[in-house]
């Protein structure tokens, strides 16, 4: 039977799938955990979902831990959310001492020992405080754009950060002002995940049938989970621009996150705001619905992540996988993700959005063109391999050529 | 001309590279910020930026050569500033610090003249990174003759073509070569051929196609036509 990293290896090509193994070769035996808040939902639990089977069958022994917590611990890590992106909030001292108290309980609970444990984002970023000894080496992984936070809650959060021993960022402009290295890794996608393997024809059209999606017209589709950051209501006014004079449709798909308690309150938003709207559709799909995401940005002519804060758009990066053209918000990751005017197209407004809509829908040539220099783009950095490797080359930079652990990682290793 | 099965003296090992970027924290929100900080910041800095970050990512098409004119020419969206910060190229100076006066007085000189300092747009400042470099020298593919090497240089991956082909280029820069041309002119003597990867331009073409000129000019000088097509299409 195929490995998982064997299916791997024809399409990331070059041997990567090889340089992998010969990486993994050196370290082992390494023990690594990763720990976040949502199994389910979000882009950091399906980047999680692809990536745990590949490091233990590199031979990385690893777990993926889920801190628990109650309403009020989501509502107090949505608002830290939110507040390192940027949006003006205030969290009471009662709600930050839940917020740790939430996370010493999951503490006693976790029962993990490590080599190095990797953090991902605010919500269990505390767990250092009561566990510290429980890894030799802890990496906080922060896929926030933080690139402005609300300075109350960076300092609260500060106070745990700069205990790590790294920390990695998704953007540069994201890196903080912190004690310790800090690294860029960009997210990637798992191409044989539900998500991004390829469908047929017929797949994608049982898809389009299921989910009642006329194909009579060119489709436009936005993915992603109903939060303001990423404008959907912004999407639905291009698309009134446009349909105003080309015949097209749009498609708004997202599900919830267990994590994201603001998710109902916006759907609402955009159900109001599309009302009446001729050619529009709303999927509140499963946060499991992979294959249907799939099939929807493959049917999809132009693909849209019309976001105003991102950390990386991962669903950006799914489309350019699937050959398509992408107009995406000129915020956080998404400017490095699209190449302006060669893998897509960056816009600041509606109406820019509305504005390159219609040149696509006018030049579907283009459109197509831009599509195959953003699968390749995909292929050479996005992929999960590209992680994988990023992340074995960070714990062989934290070994000294004798093989033994350091303080602080080096800066050049020869293996 | 070579024959394919001439053996070479001593094996090509194509190493292999990653490249980890590591934000630093600095940032230039306009030009004036951008020359203090340039002056400033450790010289890994700067090599980084002029010519390690293509390793960290690149785009498929090379408009500018280095990320500052990238910067200038996308976030200052002064295209005549990018054009004369892409004239720069690294490896014609002996260190770094020639490199930093360099850059530091093409920016000043272009400033005398502005009425008045330019401001990247929101979002677009400059952030200055350096890199964390992994080398495994223990390679998956090593060539003892003329076509194991044309193979290696088909197969590799592009990090392999930075290191031996690219970065090798600020390595040996007092020796004006790299590390294929050393290998074949040391193993063939071919001074034609390795006078023409010289005279590859490595800063208008992305790793896939300096591969794709290496390839093409390897072929050149193969006895008879070389038959496997893999990477030169």
């Amino acid at each position: 039977m195929t490995t998982r990293l064997e299916a791997l290896d024809p399409i990331a090509g070059s041997g990567a799938v090889d340089q992998l193994r010969r990486m993994a070769d050196r370290l082992r035996p390494t023990r690594l955990v990763h720990v976040n808040s949502t199994r389910i939902g979000g882009g950091v639990a399906e980047l999680l979902t692809g990536i745990i089977p590949l490091w233990n069958e590199l031979g990385i022994e690893t777990r993926w831990e889920v801190i628990e917590g109650d309403q009020a611990f989501f509502e107090v890590t949505k608002a830290m959310h939110n507040a390192l992106q940027g949006f003006k909030t205030n969290i009471g001292k009662p709600l930050l001492d839940h917020y740790i108290e939430i996370n010493r309980r999951n503490a006693e609970k976790l029962d993990f020992e490590a080599d190095y444990a990797v953090i991902n984002d605010p919500q269990p970023a505390y767990l250092i405080e009561f566990m510290r000894e429980r890894a030799q080496k802890w990496i906080w992984r922060c896929h926030i754009d933080a690139s402005r936070p609300d300075r109350n809650v960076w300092r609260f959060l500060w106070e745990a950060v700069r205990k790590y021993d790294a920390s990695i960022f998704s953007m540069p402009g994201f890196a903080r002002n912190l004690p310790h290295p800090q690294y860029l890794l960009y997210p990637s996608i798992d191409p044989l995940s539900d998500k991004n393997r390829e469908l047929s024809p017929e797949e994608v059209s049982g898809v389009m049938d299921r989910l009642e999606i006329e194909r009579d017209k060119p489709i436009i589709l936005q993915v992603s989970r109903f939060d303001s950051f990423k404008d959907p209501l912004g999407v639905i006014q291009a698309f009134e621009m446009v349909h105003a004079h080309t015949p097209c449709r749009l498609v708004l798909a997202g599900g919830e996150a267990t994590d994201d308690p603001e998710g109902p309150r916006i759907f609402a938003e955009v159900q109001e705001a599309a009302r009446g709207i001729a050619d529009i559709t709303l999927l509140l799909l499963h946060p499991e619905s992979h294959y249907e995401v799939n099939a929807l940005q493959r049917a999809a002519d132009i693909i849209v992540q019309k976001s105003v804060r991102e950390g990386f758009g991962l669903t950006v990066t799914e489309a350019m996988w699937k050959g398509k053209p992408v107009i995406g918000g000129a915020a956080g990751g998404i400017v490095m993700q699209v190449q302006n005017f060669r893998t897509g197209f960056l816009v600041n407004s509606p109406e820019g959005c509305a504005l390159r809509i219609r040149y696509l829908l006018r030049h579907p040539e283009v459109g197509k063109r831009m599509g195959k220099f953003a699968k390749e783009f995909v292929r050479n950095y996005f992929l999960v391999t590209r992680n994988l490797r990023d992340y074995l080359s960070l714990m062989l930079l934290f070994r000294g050529p004798d093989g033994s652990r350091r303080g602080r990682p080096g800066r050049l290793v020869v293996l | 001309m070579v024959a394919l099965d001439q053996p070479a003296l001593n094996p090509f090992w194509f190493h292999e590279c990653v490249i980890l970027t590591m934000p630093t924290g600095r940032t230039a929100v306009n030009l004036k910020e951008m020359l203090q900080t340039i002056g400033e910041v450790d010289t890994a800095v700067l090599s980084y930026h002029l010519w390690q970050s293509r390793m960290a990512i690149a785009h498929p098409e090379v408009e500018y050569p280095n990320d500052f004119a990238v910067w200038a020419a996308n976030s200052l969206q002064d295209s005549r500033l990018a054009e004369k910060l892409s004239v720069i190229d690294p490896f014609n100076y002996e260190d770094m610090e020639q490199i930093r006066e360099a850059l530091s007085e093409v920016i000043e000189d272009y400033m005398w003249n502005l009425p008045s300092v330019p401001w990247a747009r929101p979002g677009f400042e400059f952030h200055f990174c350096e890199a964390s470099t992994v080398v495994l020298a223990r390679p998956r593919i090593v060539a003892g003759t003329f076509s194991e090497f044309r193979r290696g240089v088909a197969e590799v991956g592009i990090d392999s073509i930075y290191y031996h082909f690219v970065d090798a280029r600020w390595r040996l820069r007092k020796l004006k070569t790299d590390d294929f041309s050393i290998w074949l002119q040391d193993s063939y003597g071919v001074p034609e051929l390795v006078g023409a990867l010289q005279g590859i331009d490595l800063w208008f073409f992305t790793l896939e196609e300096i591969r794709k000129a290496l390839l093409k000019l390897i072929d050149q000088y193969i006895e008879k036509p070389y038959d496997d097509t893999v990477g030169s299409s």
